[in-house]
């Protein structure tokens, strides 16, 4: 099999390499050390299976992991891991496969044996068993078969259609399946604010608020020259978290 | 060479199997199901019963008789009642006492209660019954018939208060127990950090093949560490051993991060034979590695200074900052608090813990008071 390792740590990196070495039939196609880095090697490298770490910098292995599931013919991932406690209960209770470390050189071959594909749904099921559930630090977006990162910290706004919600960074715009509904439970009230049925910004990307000659509210964006209407709905809310 | 790394290597995780399995205790106590009602149909309990029983039959015996060739008679006869009783209330007791034990501990108090109370009655009333049967009285309400039940009732409603009461007390006295051995091995957990240890155990694994010296300075690092940890924490130590005990940490850290990890440090001006409470240093150091250096993909430096001002010992540690990184996950007190409340616990008011956060930096300066050591 087509084997990519990712691991934040250099020598669990050459530890897997080794064992998978000794192990034979299998090809280590590359190394990643950190959840970006998982993303990238596998649309480049289309390995089989993934070996991933979880906790990682930047972009943890669970979230790495449900990037990849949205990828067209995802490769098979076996998660690493020190101590998890509640993970690793999550991973039982849902045929999720993972080894612990010290990594064993025959429940490593045998993972790799048996590695089967994951659905998202497993994953998000294991996200929602940790203590407190990992909200994504990217979001994936769709293009011609494989999957473009968009860090999450440079997203100015999500704006729903009837069908799909674009996202706006300060140069591009993307549309994705989703709804506003779920982006809002998962980055809440810190990260973004509910200004209209149809728009959620980015608390950081929020200049001020001003008043219409009209008499509406409108919400003033930094980097990004557009500003945004207030519903009448949510103007009482979005003056309580300016004046905060 | 080849068949020591092997050994050594095995060993290593055979080890490691087993510390995973202390902190992943199973349930201590499987029959406990929350109430203190003990299981009545286990032989050991009823053997209890019965003991205690007959003990109770002798007192009343020799309280109420003389002593005398029938004495034994008599005994005979209280045994088979008392007996009777306890026998029934134990069977009752077996049977209802998954119902019980769901109830909250007053109401189960009570109900088992009156249950043993009628018992004793409904006993107490057979007995009337049968010596009638069999021609020993002339009537089913022979003129001792009320005495006859009061005296049981009330030597019941003592006994059996009693009894209950001395389950309960058990119980709490267990459930203490319980979550003090609890208490003592979560507070052990967060000291050693599994996470910590065990990836650890995996990088040390992995050089057992490529840098065999490497592998075992790490291993004497570790056990220095981990002696230290398993010590007792009220103890104070010269600023030079907690010194070396933070490089050994360091450089534990320094092996799982590779080169993401600097650390700057500054130990010029401090008095090395001057006392402080263990591990004071070393949770600031990973407090910061954890924080400051691993979430951040190229790593950066940690500085530590230590130094004396004004007969005060300061200890300053920094770490940058990753900016837009998820926030460090919160799951009960943090590594600062518990340092914060040690040296309350040594010092009283006059040790000072203050967090700085600015520019990327993040800044933890602690004062302690210099003790003993003066050069």
């Amino acid at each position: 099999m087509r084997v990519l390792i990712v691991d934040d740590e250099k020598l669990a990196r050459d530890r897997l390499r080794e064992l998978l070495m000794e192990i034979g039939n299998h090809v280590i196609v590359g190394e990643g050390r950190n959840g970006n880095e998982a993303v990238e090697r596998t649309i480049e490298l289309n390995p089989d299976v993934i070996l991933m770490d979880i906790r990682m910098p930047t972009m943890d292995g669970l979230e790495a992991a449900m990037h990849i599931m949205g990828m067209e013919n995802p490769p098979s991932v076996i998660f690493t891991t020190a101590y998890d406690q509640h993970a690793l209960d999550a991973f039982e209770l849902n045929a999720v496969d993972y080894l612990l470390k010290p990594i064993r050189k025959d429940r490593l071959a045998n993972a790799l044996s048996k590695a089967h594909k994951l659905t998202l749904q497993q994953l998000q099921q294991v996200n929602e068993a940790q203590d407190e559930p990992m909200v994504r630090s990217h979001i994936s977006v769709h293009m011609r078969g494989n999957i473009r990162l968009v860090p999450v910290k440079d997203i100015i706004y999500f704006m729903a259609d009837s069908k799909y919600v674009t996202i706006r960074t300060a140069g591009e715009e993307h549309l994705i399946e989703d709804s506003l509904v779920n982006l809002e439970k998962e980055f809440g009230e810190k990260m973004f604010l509910r200004i209209h049925r149809n728009a959620l910004v980015s608390t950081d990307h929020i200049k001020g608020i001003e008043k219409t000659p009209a008499g509406t509210w409108q919400v003033g964006l930094r980097d990004f020259d557009k500003k945004l209407d207030v519903s009448r709905r949510h103007v009482s809310s979005v003056r309580r978290w300016a004046r905060r | 060479m080849g068949l020591n790394t092997e050994r050594l290597r095995a060993a290593t995780t055979e080890g490691l199997a087993r510390a995973r399995a202390y902190f992943y205790p199973g349930l201590e106590d499987e029959a406990d199901d929350g109430g203190f009602l003990p299981d009545f149909c286990n032989g050991l309990t009823l053997l209890n019963v019965v003991v205690i029983a007959e003990m109770l039959a002798i007192v009343v015996t020799l309280v109420t008789r003389r002593i005398s060739a029938n004495m034994f008679e008599d005994l005979f006869l209280i045994s088979i009642f008392v007996q009777w009783i306890a026998l029934s209330s134990a069977a009752a007791m077996c049977g209802l006492r998954k119902y019980l034990n769901r109830l909250p501990n007053l109401r189960a108090f009570g109900m088992a209660y009156l249950l043993l109370l009628c018992i004793t009655w409904v006993v107490g009333e057979a007995a009337v019954w049968i010596l009638w049967l069999f021609g020993k009285t002339a009537s089913p309400h022979p003129e001792w018939y009320a005495y006859f039940h009061i005296q049981n009732l009330s030597v019941a409603a003592i006994v059996v208060a009693l009894a209950l009461r001395y389950l309960m007390a058990r119980q709490q006295l267990r459930r203490r127990t319980q979550s003090e051995a609890r208490a003592k091995a979560q507070a052990l957990r967060a000291r050693l950090r599994p996470h910590f240890l065990f990836n650890s155990m995996n990088i040390i694994a992995s050089l057992t093949r490529s840098a065999p010296t490497k592998a075992e300075a790490a291993i004497e690092d570790m056990a220095d560490l981990f002696r230290m940890m398993l010590g007792d924490d009220e103890n104070l130590v010269p600023v030079k051993n907690e010194i070396a005990l933070a490089r050994k940490y360091l450089s534990l850290e320094a092996l799982r991060l590779d080169n993401r990890l600097n650390v700057d440090w500054d130990v010029g001006k401090v008095p090395l034979r001057a006392i402080m409470p263990i591990l004071t240093l070393q949770p600031l150091l990973e407090n910061a590695i954890q924080h400051g250096i691993e979430p951040l993909p190229a790593g950066g430096t940690i500085g530590v200074r230590l130094w004396e001002e004004n007969d005060n010992i300061c200890i300053r540690v920094t770490n940058p900052t990753p900016d837009g990184a998820p926030k460090p996950k919160k799951t009960g007190p943090s590594t600062l608090d518990d340092i914060r409340q040690r040296l309350v616990s040594h010092y009283g008011d006059s040790a000072k813990l203050v967090i700085i956060e600015d520019s990327g930096r993040f800044t933890v300066t602690v004062t302690l008071p210099m003790r003993g050591g003066n050069p």
